[in-house]
């Protein structure tokens, strides 16, 4: 096993090479299922769908881009913190936009035992910290500080963003599927008129059926890869890996608690699964916790 | 067809050389702005100072030769002129308080006042944030020194004549973790 040291620019800079190429696949997938779902209806108004499609997937997509962080908040029921009662929680974040020269994001805190974190918002100027009382209570100032930075540096990696927008361009691949699937039911045979026809739609439910998996794959593929690059940029600000693999060593110990108050949707924001999912694989919103633990500290 | 090859290339040289001419000109820019921050931390630390010698006060009468140590130290910060000896001041004013800091463990009255404790913690965190302003000033440094350092940089760099800044040197003892914890 090599085990040289990890420089964390390198890390920063790999994991944004891929990260462009993975959306860029996501847009990719998106227009072919246009195409398909385009054709298969009414090839003559091909054009006029496509635009009209088009203009529809900004809008939804402008939308979901400005209200994602107060979604967020509201369903993980997050409280503004305040200063007097968490000023430690304050002093931290103020260091460590000194060490990152971003501006000062809004502090939340979530009432939840297990120890986690999470950040939000479309830009590090609109930008939300939420941390779990859990977590306050549990960790040391260091493990703490490791958690932070880890968040901060998803804010300033505009990771949040990055984030928001994948979710959203999933979220309407698979309506389109949906609809395009469901409409089967409600079609005659009538308006097929030859066997290439008949071919190419096929060729489109088949399309259908796989795009919204292949694409939930491609964000959780990307998700994992930037918990790597935030974790190496975390470092960057606080020059002390060993913070937050503590942290996450005790995230490790945690006791699994039921999460009946987190939505399933807004896992991949948090920096370890909030579900403590068992099984380590494709569709894990995170990588496992020893293999960040043994990055950091080859750090 | 000639005069058109000529006027694109000369145009793409101009982009060219706004670029970098722009690109040194912001990160100096980051530089003296990071540089403005660490003076804005040693600034609040002194200015934290009055209030917690009047906290002690009552506390450590028979202590007059650290009380004063602590205010020369900072009557030395708020005087310094340049960079490098307004720092030099923070560190002595930084050593100063931790003595006091110290010496507040033998007198268990004053490490229950409420005051007192909400001093220290202030004063700790502004020394993360002096620790953190110079590394964010460093990790500037070693951005501007790359630019000019790594072709085709280092051609403009020349030509714009840009020189290469010096690093903050950051005291070995300050980069020792684990501080001070607060539960």
């Amino acid at each position: 096993m090599m085990s040289e040291r990890i420089s964390f620019y390198d890390q920063i800079r790999n994991n944004k090479i891929k990260s462009v190429l993975l959306i860029s696949l996501i847009i990719i997938v998106f227009f072919i299922l246009g195409y398909f779902v385009s054709y298969a209806f009414t090839p003559d108004y091909f054009f006029i769908i496509m635009i009209l499609s088009i203009i529809i997937s900004i809008f939804y997509v402008v939308i979901g881009y400005y209200k994602s962080d107060k979604i967020a908040l509201a369903s993980v029921n997050a409280k503004p913190a305040l200063r007097s009662e968490y000023s430690q929680y304050y002093h931290i974040v103020e260091g460590l936009t000194i060490a990152s020269g971003i501006p000062m994001p809004k502090l939340y805190v979530m009432n939840n035992e297990q120890i986690n974190a999470f950040a939000t918002g479309r830009d590090p100027k609109n930008s939300v910290i939420c941390v779990t009382t859990g977590a306050l209570k549990n960790l040391n100032k260091q493990e703490l500080e490791g958690v932070l930075a880890h968040e901060l540096s998803h804010i300033a990696n505009y990771d949040i963003r990055f984030m928001t927008l994948t979710a959203v361009l999933v979220g309407m691949i698979a309506i389109i599927a949906e609809l395009f699937l469901r409409s089967f039911w409600f079609r005659g045979s009538s308006d097929r008129d030859n066997k290439g026809n008949m071919i190419l739609i096929l060729i489109g439910i088949v399309f259908a059926i796989l795009a919204p998996i292949v694409v939930r794959l491609i964000q959780l593929a990307i998700s994992r890869k930037r918990e790597y690059v935030a974790d190496a940029s975390g470092v960057k600000f606080t020059r002390y890996p060993k913070g937050l693999a503590d942290a996450l060593r005790k995230i490790e110990k945690d006791h699994p608690t039921e999460n009946k108050k987190i939505n399933k949707a807004v896992a991949p924001l948090f920096i370890s699964d909030p579900f403590k999912r068992k099984i380590q694989g494709l569709f894990s919103t995170h990588p496992p916790l020893t293999e960040r633990i043994r990055i950091l500290e080859r750090m | 067809m000639v005069l058109w090859t000529i006027f694109i290339i000369a145009a793409v040289l101009v982009i060219i050389f706004i670029y970098y001419y722009n690109r040194f000109a912001i990160l100096g820019n980051r530089i003296d702005n990071s540089l403005a921050q660490i003076d804005v931390q040693l600034k609040k630390r002194a200015d934290l100072v009055p209030n917690l010698i009047s906290a002690v006060k009552g506390y450590m009468k028979h202590e007059k030769s650290i009380m004063t140590n602590v205010t020369e130290a900072r009557k030395a910060l708020l005087s310094a002129k340049d960079m490098p000896s307004k720092i030099k001041a923070g560190d002595n004013l930084q050593t100063a308080l931790k003595s006091i800091f110290a010496l507040a463990e033998n007198y268990p009255n004053l490490k229950a006042n409420e005051n007192f404790l909400q001093l220290q913690q202030e004063l700790s965190a502004i020394e993360d944030k002096v620790a953190y302003s110079r590394q964010f000033y460093n990790d500037n440094i070693l951005d501007f020194n790359n630019s000019i350092k790594i072709f085709p940089g280092k051609l403009f760099a020349s030509l714009f004549n840009v020189k290469g800044r010096p690093y903050l040197e950051i005291k070995e003892s300050e980069r020792a973790v684990p501080k001070v914890k607060f539960e």
